[in-house]
């Protein structure tokens, strides 16, 4: 029987208005965050180049010299650099083992009913304002640090911010790393108790090595936190760019810097004004390179699992 | 039935809170009543005679907004004086900002955001031809003295006088340690901490204490010199926010910084003040003229915003007959009556009164 209405099958596919709809609004959600960060690397960028553009300003003073004071000429970013990295590395040292060792627990050793009650309370360090951790800083902290070390440490000193800042990251560590560790597939465990290896053994030398790509990820995240972190450093961690590699000195960072000068009132087009924009265009590579170093190292030591 | 009855009870909460806040401005407006006891007995003009013009300038009569910015040191004395104009019935807001006399005439002058510019230092003749560009003439008010107080830990026990050339060379890195300030100091480093560019008190400072150890070929006092040196200094630790420099200073016994004396006053207990040139900063020193490093301290603003906006001339006029009741308290000293009376005819004149 021949069908009259006979069409070649059509095998695209069907266009609904509705679908293609959603499909480009979401696009450009997805586009938008792309479009964003290229836009702000712009405006950074075609400010900072009027900051280098100035006669006063050379390549050789900003990357040669190590003290920083627009205002009498001085245009070397090394302090300001070095007090971001040490108090990130601090942080970082703080927060990385003691995050690890919470996701460990909570994701190996703690039972069901301790991990539903400790998760959340670690996730409330994480809600806790900046600013409140920054006074605590000052006024905990550094009378804490005073009273281990002595006289040595200023009142506002790069130790004192790392470490509340190495707090501060912690619940992000062990939130990410937690997760990145109960994603290890069971099998995994069971074939290492199967061999008769204990809990610890399994724990630390077949799971986190297997969730290596996850923690990766938290570091990554915890540094980019630390790097950018601005209201802890900008209280307790020092008001005036000093080069120096003693956590005990006060010495600001870059993140510190803008927000101090900034609460000023600076005229556009000085060079003031610029220098602002350079110091932010310089923490943004800063991270990058961070995060590029990170992922390249994570990258090598990767385990891929089936 | 539980779920309904917890439903409800969920709702019962939810109103109850909500019509808790709705309820609370009704019983806070008693308590601030009792408050402006005070200062009813304040407004006894100096000069100004009780007639009806006067009456435009009362607080309760005028409306709008008032924008001041300016110094740090004259930050608590302004804060207050706003606290009182609006509790005798003044609806509109005041916003005092503290970020230096420099940033200050900037604000004023350069975008013109502000009606009064607060300062502890004169304006420059730059900043008043910024002004003059913007169609803005500055009309100045003295208001009081300040003592610029040089401040050591109340923790430290060895330093009690030192000379104003001493404490221009700790300032400027020519003194690192304190044993070269005196040999019977302790070797330990000093910690220096000091307002930033855009402060008045650091201009003055400069002006004053530093700038004459550095002097031009003609043997004036070389200002641009000695703003470097103290900007240049490594280690220091500048901020426009004299409470950053208490809590710096009152930290470490081997510290040292300079700010308003309000600030020292407020933080009398752990802070400590230096005698300049054997002279302590007190009510009497700063009268008599013998404190080395007095200042005075003005705002300014301009005789169009006062026409144009009556609020801020009656707020002016309000701050000019009531500074004197206040000051002390603040921990500032009366301007001579002479100044004082020069600028409510300044205020008289620009007003057109």
């Amino acid at each position: 029987m021949e069908n009259q209405h006979f069409r070649p099958l059509d095998l695209k596919k069907k266009m609904r208005l509705g679908e293609t709809v959603i499909q480009t609004l979401l696009f450009i959600a997805g586009f938008l965050s792309i479009f964003i960060t290229l836009a702000i690397v712009y405006e950074l960028g075609k400010e900072a180049w009027l900051f280098f553009g100035n006669p006063d300003v050379t390549f050789a003073k900003f990357f040669g010299t190590t003290r920083w004071q627009p205002g009498i000429g001085q245009f070397g970013i090394w302090p300001l650099v070095t007090s971001t990295l040490i108090t990130s590395f601090i942080a970082i040292c703080v927060s990385l083992p003691l995050g690890l060792a919470a996701a460990l627990f909570l994701s190996e050793y703690a039972s069901p009913k301790a991990r539903s009650t400790l998760k959340p309370i670690l996730e409330v360090l994480a809600g806790i304002p900046t600013v409140v951790y920054g006074y605590f800083a000052l006024l905990f902290m550094t009378p804490l640090l005073q009273g281990i070390f002595g006289e040595d440490v200023e009142v506002y000193n790069m130790l004192s911010a790392g470490l509340v800042m190495g707090i501060m990251i912690l619940p992000l560590i062990a939130s990410m790393s937690e997760d990145a560790l109960s994603a290890v597939p069971r099998m995994l465990r069971e074939g290492a108790y199967a061999m008769g290896a204990t809990k610890y053994e399994t724990s630390l030398q077949v799971v986190l090595p297997a969730a290596l790509s996850g923690i990766g990820a938290a570091l990554i995240i915890g540094i980019s936190r630390a790097v950018g972190e601005t209201m802890i450093v900008a209280i307790a961690a020092g008001s005036g760019p000093n080069f120096t590699f003693n956590p005990f000195k006060a010495a600001e960072t870059m993140t510190g810097h803008i927000a101090r000068i900034s609460g000023g009132d600076l005229s556009y087009n000085s060079i003031d004004y610029t220098s602002l924009f350079a110091i932010a265009f310089m923490l943004f590579l800063v991270t990058l390179v961070l995060n590029l170093i990170s992922e390249a190292i994570i990258n090598k030591f990767r385990q891929r699992y089936e | 039935m539980s779920k309904t009855v917890r439903s409800l009870l969920f709702v019962v909460v939810a109103m109850s809170l909500l019509l808790a806040a709705c309820g609370t401005p009704a019983t806070v407006a008693p308590t601030v009543a009792p408050a402006p006891v005070e200062p009813t007995k304040a407004p006894e003009p100096t000069a100004a005679p009780t007639e009806d013009p006067m009456a435009m300038y009362a607080p309760d009569a005028v409306t709008g907004d008032i924008i001041t910015a300016g110094s740090s040191t004259v930050f608590p004395l302004s804060e207050r004086m706003a606290e009182l104009f609006q509790q005798e019935g003044y609806t509109g807001n005041i916003t005092v900002d503290s970020i230096g006399s420099g940033a200050g005439f900037e604000r004023f002058c350069k975008t013109g955001e502000t009606d009064v510019a607060n300062a502890s230092r004169a304006i420059k003749d730059s900043e008043v031809e910024a002004c003059a560009a913007l169609g803005r003439e500055p009309v100045e008010f003295r208001l009081g003295t300040d003592a610029l107080t040089v401040v050591v830990s109340a923790e430290n026990d060895f330093v009690t006088a030192l000379t104003k050339e001493q404490i221009g060379k700790i300032f400027t890195g020519q003194f690192t340690k304190w044993i070269e300030v005196d040999a019977s100091f302790p070797d330990e480093a000093i910690l220096v901490y000091g307002p930033g560019a855009d402060s008045g008190t650091f201009d003055y400072f400069n002006e004053v204490v530093v700038a004459p150890l550095y002097l031009k070929a003609d043997g004036k006092a070389d200002t641009a010199a000695g703003k470097e040196a103290l900007l240049g200094l490594a280690g220091a630790q500048f901020s426009e926010d004299d409470n950053v420099l208490v809590q710096g200073v009152e930290g470490s016994p081997y510290a040292i910084g300079y700010f308003g004396f309000a600030y020292f006053s407020e933080n009398s207990g752990k802070l400590k003040a230096v005698a300049v040139d054997g002279v302590e900063p007190n009510q009497s020193t700063v009268d008599d003229g013998t404190y080395p490093i007095s200042r005075p301290l003005f705002i300014y603003s301009d005789a169009n915003i006062l026409k144009e906006k009556p609020q801020v001339a009656a707020f002016i006029y309000f701050y000019l007959t009531n500074v004197d009741n206040e000051i002390s308290d603040v921990g500032y000293f009366p301007a001579p009556d002479a100044d004082l009376q020069a600028s409510m005819d300044a205020w008289m004149t620009a007003t057109g009164n």
